[in-house]
């Protein structure tokens, strides 16, 4: 169990690496390609399957987390572009003033136009030169004031004609950001669905994985028929899956909770009982003050591939230790626990490997 | 493709953030407004005192048509403000659209995506029911692959709602840009319509100082008495 998520933090570290410069659609297909290639027919082989499927199971997890991760980081990016384009429907629209356009201009302007009108009128039958010469310049500026009329009532259409342009386009604006808002916040979720999915699919590797291991193992025995002796073997589990020498890697080595700096682990067997030591350094970390670790175990091997027995510390502390057999035949997981003491390391869970 | 639409917002807001204004500009233009017109309602009455010849008459003139230019000048650098800050808005809003559009169908391949992900998820089951039979550790397994795909359900009748929305969304968008071009057409009609105005208001004061002009020519009257040098006929009448 702490293995697999071992494995899978491996994973989601590969995954986020992966992440890099990828958040196309193409690339998170490719990702999707890339996952259903590797896990291929999986479900199927894990009813025949053993241990040889473990590595498989690994990279069908390890891909799908990178195309969970891609994807859902796709969506999150098109969710917040998609919202600030979204913006610009919240601004209510730009209108001119109408004010700029007062009737008071036109008024102006037509009192002035009558006024002309009636002087020229007034001077119509006059013969008098200069009085003539008075009424071609009133003439020109009757004209003058008639064509400002005109272009004046031009534009109180033309600013009619934009208000009305103004007020439609609000109403659309409105139920256009009304529409679109809803379906804004729906965007956002979409991020957060497929997160659920791909810790999903995590989950579900984790258990293909837990479920293939365990099928590894024989069926227990029903009915013993016979005594047996103590020195048999687990069925179905070699005790040298157990029993030797163990060491924890020099170079890539895997564990989960505290780091280990060296392990050496030592199993003896006799008549079907097991007694070994665990001597480790770990790195400091946490409240813990003291880095090494050190007890003595014993107990009857189970018939079943997972070992637990009680361990007692050199400072007199109990608690219990569990020798899995890993996935190759030199590797053996080890989990421990010791009951809770200040400055000392309590937890432990690594893959060891044989002498 | 991307880059183009944000370009355009970019811009947009570029443009946005560059608008003057519009509130000062057009407080300017209305105390023009009143400037202008307080001088240009009394001209004539205040014409109709003052001898034809009297320089005071083509000052009076001359002065209401500077008021009336600079009314016309700040109502002018209103409406361009308005224009621009209004195409800038209609840019925003075709860029919306676009962007919008290639949502949607982002949105159908989501949906088909999805349905694609339910099927590959249906024959994972299918042959996990297979090795249940037999490995019954894989039960679990089984459980958890149930639940993703009731996920994946959820999500496919998510997309097929988003597909759905998005192609109701589209027309609207439509709609709205057509409404805003529609309002710039009516914003270029307006400022054509002011610009023709401005020109007329032009033509008229200098009629209107034509005609100061002619009235001083033919009755002389109310002209400053000139010197004996320039003033050799001696025309100037009282």
């Amino acid at each position: 169990m702490k293995l697999s998520r071992m494995r899978f933090a491996g994973i989601w570290i590969w995954g986020a690496a992966g992440l890099i410069g990828q958040t196309s659609r193409e690339a998170y297909r490719q990702d999707y390609d890339a996952w259903r290639e590797v896990h291929a027919n999986l479900e199927r082989d894990a009813g025949s399957g053993g241990a040889t499927l473990i590595p498989q199971v690994d990279r069908a997890a390890a891909r799908v987390a990178a195309f969970g991760t891609n994807r859902a980081a796709y969506a999150k990016a098109a969710a917040q572009t998609a919202a600030q384009q979204r913006q610009a429907l919240q601004a209510t629209t730009t209108r001119p003033s109408a004010n700029l356009a007062p009737a008071t201009l036109s008024d102006l302007v037509k009192s002035d136009l009558q006024t002309v009108t009636k002087t020229i009128t007034r001077f119509a039958d006059d013969k008098d030169r200069g009085i003539q010469q008075l009424r071609q310049s009133l003439e020109r500026e009757r004209d003058a004031l008639g064509a400002l009329n005109d272009s004046i009532e031009a534009r109180q259409k033309a600013v009619a004609a934009t208000t009305a342009a103004a007020s439609a386009l609000e109403q659309v604006r409105v139920r256009a950001a009304e529409t679109i808002g809803a379906e804004t916040s729906a965007l956002s979720q979409n991020s957060v669905q497929l997160e659920k999915e791909t810790a999903a699919w995590a989950a579900y590797y984790e258990g293909l994985a837990k479920a293939i291991q365990i099928a590894n193992a024989p069926p227990p025995r029903v009915e013993v028929t016979t005594v047996v002796p103590r020195n048999d073997s687990a069925p179905g589990v070699p005790r040298a899956r157990y029993v030797g020498a163990w060491t924890y890697p020099v170079s890539n080595g895997i564990y989960h909770g505290a780091q280990p700096e060296f392990v050496d682990v030592v199993v003896h067997e006799t008549n079907g009982h097991a007694d070994g030591t665990l001597f480790a350094r770990f790195k400091l970390s946490g409240g813990a003050t003291d880095p090494l670790v050190r007890f003595d175990f014993q107990g009857d091997f189970a018939a079943a591939p997972l070992q637990r027995f009680p361990l007692m510390t050199s400072e007199g502390t109990g608690g219990t230790i569990e020798l899995i057999p890993g996935p190759a035949f030199n590797l053996l997981e080890v989990n421990f626990v010791t009951d809770p003491r200040q400055g000392k390391i309590n937890v432990g869970n690594f893959i060891l490997v044989k002498k | 493709m991307k880059r183009v639409a944000w370009l355009s917002l970019f811009l947009c807001s570029t443009s946005l953030a560059q608008t003057p204004d519009l509130t000062a500009l057009e407080q300017t233009a209305q105390k023009r407004n009143a400037e202008w017109e307080a001088q240009a309602k009394s001209l004539e009455e205040r014409l109709a005192r003052i001898l034809p010849c009297d320089a005071r008459s083509s000052a009076a003139i001359t002065e209401v048509k500077g008021l009336s230019e600079a009314r016309l000048a700040a109502l002018s650098d209103y409406i361009r403000a308005v224009s621009a800050k209004a195409f800038a808005e209609t840019a925003a809003a075709k860029a919306l659209l676009s962007a919008e559009e290639r949502r949607a169908i982002e949105a159908s391949r989501e949906r088909a995506d999805a349905g694609q992900e339910q099927t590959a998820v249906d024959i994972q089951s299918d042959s996990l029911l297979q090795s249940i039979n037999q490995r019954s550790s894989l039960q679990d397994a089984q459980k958890l692959l149930e639940q993703i795909g009731a996920l994946i359900r959820q999500r496919s009748a998510e997309s097929q709602r988003q597909a759905d929305a998005a192609e109701k969304t589209i027309p609207i968008l439509r709609d709205l840009v057509a409404k805003f071009e529609a309002r710039d057409l009516a914003l270029q009609n307006e400022s054509a319509a002011f610009e023709a105005e401005r020109t007329r208001w032009s033509g008229y004061y200098s009629a209107r100082q034509a005609r100061a002009q002619t009235e001083c020519s033919i009755t002389q009257i109310g002209a400053a008495p000139q010197p004996a040098k320039s003033a050799p006929k001696g025309k100037a009448k009282q």
